[in-house]
């Protein structure tokens, strides 16, 4: 399970090789052209686009770890949206009782994070497909309502100011320099999150999608792995949404609501479960193309003259997108890479033989 | 006491919405979470009407009844037969994009300003005074009547009309009921608009009782509370599930807090499928534990 496919005509001879995040010259080229081209982009990019990378990054985050328990666990969860309201709140309560700085809030909210997610991965040991998904989603009406309940006794409602953190002594203001902070950070997560999936861990959760019972015949301690990953799941969804508290400087329920957790679906669902692939591409789709359609609004007089209206209009071309994407692609934006790679490297032929 | 009236009004508005549910469940297997926004479509429908027809109100509700019943059998038609045979969780996932694309259209068509309906059918009827201090609206009496007809006429109907026997055979096994003949589509086609239906119902009820908008969908998702405690295939859990959620509901928000409202429903709801998840008389499927 690499973040890319290797070349079908590479021979790999050691197991090394095999497992190689970056198994050939030609992969390991474009990677690092990639870096390269992400270092200078809050270069190239205004200041505006700059904060839109920066958002990109802070979602992928999040869907990664969604991603980890819808796409790879098969465990639904309609719960996210509370969660990452769970870390960004643990934030800002350190910081209105304790003034604590920003390192150990990121960790607090992760680890608050890791805790909520047994919480609510217990009923998981018991509850499948839409019962889970039902009580994952009650769990989120419950978080949101305790969290509005301290924002109101706390703040009178008003919400919460963040200050600008420092990292190492060095103050994180402006979208260029959050950018060279989440650049590092969101690549660590990948890289953690792809080789939780190369370990035994991702090969059990992946079992477990399959059927938790042969799963379980094969020696995998389901309940333990499920927990296992909802635990992960909510910890780095959790550090995601501190980071986003700091980041919009802001903290309040309202953000929480049931749209975040529609965003985060359709970064999963656009993108394509189970796929970190997919996570990337739908993460970049879904934080860019709203502004796009809003530059292309202003063009419109006619949208123009709706106003408020086209943020619903917005939400709405989501709800179309994730809808065809589920009858027509289920594999989503990654799914559409994988057909057009398989096409060249297997032209003239339509598919290997050995797949049907 | 006028607890219990409270109580009881709350409970039919919730087994009114309910049974849309369980409808949809029992026929194609799907928690359909854009059941709000069917509720919230009817509604406009029937405000449409009423404005187009002043004079008028039966035929508001029915056109109302009507357009609710068409959009939930368009729904099965285009987004849910494609997805026969998919897991639930993507029924679910498919829902919950339908309920965005249907609210933005909604809002689109009708833009999003609250209405009172209440206004356009002339002056709020007095309440009747009933012994104990009890004071009852025309439109509480209406949703009591309309929940305590629905619950009543709905078991009766898939008892004995043969669209309701075909409707059970469907619910029990679907392919075996193809085998003998039935159209499963048009009977989950009807399913899908007989839960339409309901829910433009408890929308009209609310939009006259309380207010009409796009936002009021949350109203009609709280409905899935009532039907999963209940029991997702069974219109006889429907009745039992409504009122505790109501009665936590309502209990909830006279004696902690009124913010506590929203957040009833979806507490007891938790407590119960960690106790009996398949509800209280729903059938035990999918559900072993590992």
């Amino acid at each position: 399970m690499s973040v890319f496919r290797g070349n079908p005509g590479t021979l790999k001879t050691t197991h090394a090789e095999d497992s190689a995040l970056l198994p050939t010259w030609f992969v390991r080229f474009w990677a690092a052209v990639a870096i390269l081209v992400l270092l200078a982009a809050p270069y190239v990019l205004n200041s505006f686009w700059t904060g839109i990378v920066n958002q990109t990054f802070i979602a992928l985050i999040g869907a990664l770890a969604l991603n980890l328990l819808m796409g790879t666990t098969g465990q639904i969860s309609l719960g996210h949206a509370g969660f990452v309201g769970a870390g960004a709140f643990t934030a800002a309560a350190l910081i209105t009782q304790f003034d604590a700085p920003f390192g150990v809030n990121l960790l607090a909210a992760t680890v608050v994070g890791a805790i909520l997610g047994v919480l609510v991965g217990l009923p998981a040991l018991r509850l499948k497909g839409l019962y889970l998904a039902v009580s994952t989603l009650a769990a989120h009406f419950v978080i949101v309502v305790a969290m509005g309940q301290y924002q109101s006794s706390v703040s009178y409602g008003a919400g919460f100011t963040m200050p600008a953190p420092s990292f190492l002594g060095w103050e994180l203001s402006g979208e260029r320099r959050w950018f060279y902070f989440l650049l590092p950070v969101a690549l660590l997560t990948l890289l953690v999150h792809v080789n939780w999936l190369r370990s035994a861990f991702g090969r059990a959760w992946m079992a477990i999608h399959h059927r938790d019972v042969s799963a379980s015949a094969l020696g995998i301690d389901t309940a333990r792995f499920k927990l296992l990953a909802f635990s992960a799941s909510t910890a780095v969804t959790a550090f995601s949404g501190a980071l986003w508290g700091y980041y919009t400087g802001f903290v309040s329920v309202e953000a929480f609501d049931i749209h975040l957790l529609i965003q985060y679906l359709a970064i999963v669902i656009i993108g394509g479960l189970g796929s970190v692939l997919g996570s990337v591409l739908g993460a970049a789709f879904v934080m860019t193309v709203p502004h796009l359609i809003a530059r292309a609004a202003e063009g419109v007089p006619a949208l123009k003259a709706m106003g408020a209206s086209v943020f619903e209009l917005q939400i709405g071309l989501f709800g179309l997108i994730m809808l065809l994407f589920i009858l027509l692609e289920p594999r989503g934006l990654a799914g559409l890479w994988f057909r057009v790679q398989a096409y060249f490297q297997l032209w003239p032929f339509r598919f290997r033989a050995w797949e049907r | 006491m006028s607890l219990v009236v409270v109580i009881l009004i709350q409970a039919s508005f919730y087994a009114l919405l309910a049974t849309g549910y369980v409808l949809i469940y029992r026929s194609t297997r799907v928690l359909n979470l854009a059941h709000g926004e069917l509720m919230v479509f009817g509604a406009f429908v029937f405000y449409q009407a009423l404005t187009m027809f002043p004079g008028s109100p039966a035929t508001a509700v029915v056109a109302g009844l009507l357009g609710g019943a068409l959009l939930g059998a368009l729904v099965y038609f285009v987004v849910m037969r494609p997805l026969a045979g998919y897991p639930v969780a993507v029924g679910v996932l498919a829902t919950i994009a339908l309920s965005i694309l249907l609210r933005s259209l909604i809002t689109a068509i009708w833009s999003g300003q609250t209405r009172y309906p209440a206004e356009l059918l002339g002056a709020r009827a007095a309440p009747w005074d009933l012994p104990g201090g009890i004071a009852l609206t025309p439109i509480d009496a209406a949703i009591v009547a309309a929940a305590a007809a629905a619950l009543l006429g709905l078991p009766l109907m898939l008892q004995r009309a043969s669209t309701g026997v075909a409707m059970r055979g469907v619910a029990e096994n679907a392919v075996l009921a193809a085998q003998r003949g039935i159209n499963i589509h048009a009977i989950n086609a009807i399913s899908w608009g007989a839960a339409g239906l309901m829910a433009t119902l408890a929308g009209i009820f609310f939009a006259v009782k309380v207010r009409l908008g796009p936002d009021i969908w949350i109203v009609g998702l709280a409905g899935f509370a009532p039907a999963l405690i209940g029991g997702m295939d069974s219109l006889r859990g429907v009745a039992l599930g409504a009122l505790i959620v109501a009665t936590a509901e309502v209990l909830a928000s006279r004696y902690i807090a009124p913010q506590f409202a929203l957040a009833a429903p979806f507490l007891v709801l938790l407590v119960a499928l960690w106790i009996r998840p398949w509800g209280l008389y729903g059938s035990r499927e999918e559900l072993e534990r590992v």
